[in-house]
């Protein structure tokens, strides 16, 4: 899957999941600190992205991602692998 | 004591000194009796006087004469070395040796009294139906034999005879101040016995009441407190306007600040404080420190209530009829409110105001929360809470019982087979709703409760975390004390030689035991082989020490289950993947732990600090106030836990290895 898809995908999941634009979301937005995710929908996004992609992560090191660009980067590699 | 009549020449002296009496024929004193330390004393009825010739500590560094002044006695029983001063009414007690007592209004014994042995309270169910006796050497797991098993009618009436047995030997005319006890600026004390080394200073009423204090652990009982029909055991502190009513109160327990309660129990190391209780039966550690908190008709234990915490228990119906039950662990959040009934799993913490009935009970380790007016529940996401860590590692280590006798018996494993076993249902719950749930399906409802479909599979595999770090750390306790040269001769050290076994385990009020344990303690009050409560009390001793045997048991059966085969045929290579998804999950849940504790170091938690500067004020005094992550002490304590963890785990995958057949 390009990158370019991840990354729009990534966006669609987040913009359902936190309940705004896709279009809102910058790719530097940190989840907890500009998008607002608390610990809750943290688990959610985890959860989604694992639906959206077909892929399973692992719980703590997707726990760590903070950042939108993080999150892309982070679903691309589960999807080369 | 051996005792004499006054001479005349000591009842003249007496008189001379203000005293009276209505025959002083009937005060009889030791032989060595000095009357110079008895003035301007009345005595009524039969007096027996000791020897008062010592002085005593009053007060840290005060010491006054003992002897009595300026009181009035009838029927007592007054030892050596006592001080009695300003009593205006002291009937019918035995003073013991050492004890003080200073500006009482009075001190009585009204009739034959049990001194709130045998009261009934009524728990859990406001409108009664789990009336439970109170004794003094009531314990956690009695009381929920008493109140829990109300269907078994037999049981409850064998234990109800034996509290019948126990409140008649307790029953007196005359009552016991305890040696060294210290009673002073107190009002009316009525049919009130108090136990050595109590204290009780600016109580304002205490009736009918028991205080079973110890000297290695004193009751304190401080200023405005009104208790009536109570039990108080031994390390237990009750001051600053508390109220009681038809209240127990266990060992090592924190009452103050006006807190109030009525029908309810307290067992160990439980604390209020401001709010008020109804009805409640508080296992240990129980906790609520706030006002306008109201913790009604529900059982609590391992539980924090926050501010405001409220729940209801009736809907103008057919009255307070409902309960609520709160697994161990359990906290409600600031504002929280349940409408009862509702059953909230262990460790779940509750957030928001709740207006359905739900159960939760097989979900624990939960998030439950409201959102659009309806009750949400994410499973196990309070495994990788900051606080579930802290709760269960603190509380072995805030246990203030300091009697060598300890009441309630208490277990304090996280992941024991109790809770683990509510993890494998939790598993099995989350299971059937993924199968069940069309992924169109946002939303899916059991038991009263919203979950979200997404998390379903997520937070199933968090509990997997939780299983594989319960089998592992069990163990590898196990391997570490079983250091053969063999495979083989670990295995049979290891093995369970009356059968492994996957059961139901119960929370018996802080005791956690195999239900199949509990039932034949059932039957064996029943039957009758139990015939008092102290073989009872004997009986949850056993079960208390069966724990780690039972714990093994429970954990080789579910080894046995998930891998398909029995002890007897384990090899050595499964039991190191065993050891090796430990070491993986245990690091790895106390990562996730980590990194909910770096939220409170996080930017978010610095809002409010250096509020007169800029970035690098806030900065400066945060770390001023709160340190660095780096250096707090439960994330350091963390990091070292997971140095252990590997270090542990590859030591036994080391010794695993090199094990012969």
């Amino acid at each position: 899957m390009e990158t370019t898809e991840v990354h729009t995908r990534v966006k669609a999941v987040i913009a359902r999941v936190l309940k705004m634009e896709a279009g809102q979301i910058k790719d530097d937005a940190n989840f907890i600190f500009d998008l607002g995710a608390d610990s809750m929908q943290s688990l959610e996004l985890v959860a989604a992205f694992e639906e959206e992609f077909g892929i399973e992560m692992d719980e703590d090191k997707a726990l760590e991602v903070q950042t939108v660009s993080d999150a892309v980067d982070f679903i691309a590699g589960y999807l080369m692998d | 004591m051996l005792l004499r009549n006054l001479c005349s020449d000591e009842i003249t002296q007496l008189e001379n000194q203000g005293c009276w009496a209505e025959a002083w024929e009937t005060v009889r004193v030791v032989d060595h009796f000095n009357p110079h330390r008895i003035q301007r004393v009345r005595f009524y009825g039969a007096v027996e006087l000791g020897d008062f010739s010592a002085d005593i500590e009053v007060e840290a560094g005060v010491r006054r004469a003992c002897g009595i002044y300026d009181s009035t006695i009838q029927d007592c029983r007054i030892a050596d070395n006592v001080r009695i001063a300003d009593v205006g009414e002291l009937v019918r007690y035995t003073i013991e040796t050492g004890a003080v007592l200073q500006k009482v209004d009075s001190l009585i014994v009204v009739g034959d009294s049990t001194f709130g042995n045998g009261i009934e309270i009524d728990v859990l169910n406001e409108g009664g139906g789990r009336t439970m006796r109170i004794f003094d050497r009531l314990s956690a797991q009695l009381a929920y034999c008493l109140v829990h098993y109300r269907h078994d009618s037999e049981m409850v009436a064998c234990i109800e005879a034996m509290i019948t047995d126990y409140c008649l030997e307790r029953q007196s005319s005359r009552g016991v101040i305890g040696s060294s006890a210290r009673i002073e600026r107190c009002g009316v004390l009525r049919n009130v016995r108090v136990g050595p080394f109590a204290e009780i200073r600016g109580a304002v009423e205490l009736a009918n009441g028991t205080l079973a204090s110890v000297e290695a652990d004193p009751v304190r009982i401080g200023s405005g407190v009104i208790a009536r029909d109570f039990i108080v055991q031994s390390g237990s502190h009750i001051s600053d306007g508390v109220m009681l009513t038809h209240t127990f109160v266990g060992q090592g327990v924190r009452l103050g600040k006006q807190f109030s309660a009525e029908h309810s129990a307290f067992f160990a190391n439980c604390e209020g404080y401001h709010g008020e209780a109804l009805s409640v039966l508080a296992g240990p550690y129980t906790v609520t420190h706030h006002k306008s908190t109201l913790l009604i008709a529900a059982q609590f234990s391992f539980f924090n209530a926050g501010s405001n915490s409220n729940q209801s228990n009736h809907m103008y119906k057919l009255g307070p009829l409902h309960q609520g039950i709160l697994e161990r662990g359990a906290k409600t959040g600031s504002g929280s409110y349940l409408l009862w009934p509702c059953r909230v799993g262990a460790f779940t913490a509750v957030i928001g105001k709740h207006a359905a009935n739900f159960d939760a009970s097989e979900l624990p380790f939960s998030y439950i929360d409201v959102q659009d007016g309806k009750t949400f529940i994410t499973p196990a996401m309070n495994l990788f809470t900051v606080g579930t860590k802290r709760d269960s590692s603190k509380w072995p280590q805030r246990d203030r019982r300091k009697d060598a006798e300890k009441h309630d018996r208490i277990h304090f494993d996280l992941f024991n087979p109790y809770i683990m076993g509510r993890v494998l249902r939790g598993i099995d719950l989350l299971d059937q709703l993924v199968q069940n749930t069309p992924r169109e399906h946002e939303i899916v409802k059991v038991k009263g409760l919203h979950i979200k479909r997404l998390l379903l599979k997520t937070c199933r595999k968090y509990y997997e975390i939780a299983v594989q770090v319960a089998i592992g750390q069990a163990l590898a306790v196990k391997l570490e004390a079983a250091p053969h040269d063999s495979w083989r001769a670990v295995r049979d050290e290891l093995a369970i030689e009356t059968g492994s076994n996957l059961e139901e385990w119960i929370d018996i009020c802080g005791l956690l035991a195999p239900q199949s344990r509990m039932q034949e303690l059932l039957v064996a009050l029943r039957s009758g082989e139990i015939t008092d409560l102290e073989k009872l009390d004997d009986r949850f001793a056993d079960l208390y020490r069966a724990y780690d045997n039972s714990n093994w048991s429970w954990i080789v059966a579910l080894i046995e289950k998930r891998l398909g085969i029995s002890w007897n045929g384990m090899e050595n290579e499964q039991v190191k993947q065993l050891i090796q998804q430990w070491r993986d999950q245990a690091i790895k849940l106390n990562k996730m732990i980590l990194m909910d504790a770096e939220k409170e170091f996080d930017v978010n938690s610095r809002i409010g600090y250096g509020v007169d500067g800029n970035r690098e004020t806030i900065d400066a005094d945060f770390t001023a106030v709160r340190g660095t992550f780096a250096e707090n002490s439960f994330v350091w304590q963390l990091k070292k836990e997971n140095t252990e963890i590997a270090a542990r785990a590859d030591a036994l995958l080391e010794r695993l290895k090199n094990l012969s057949p």
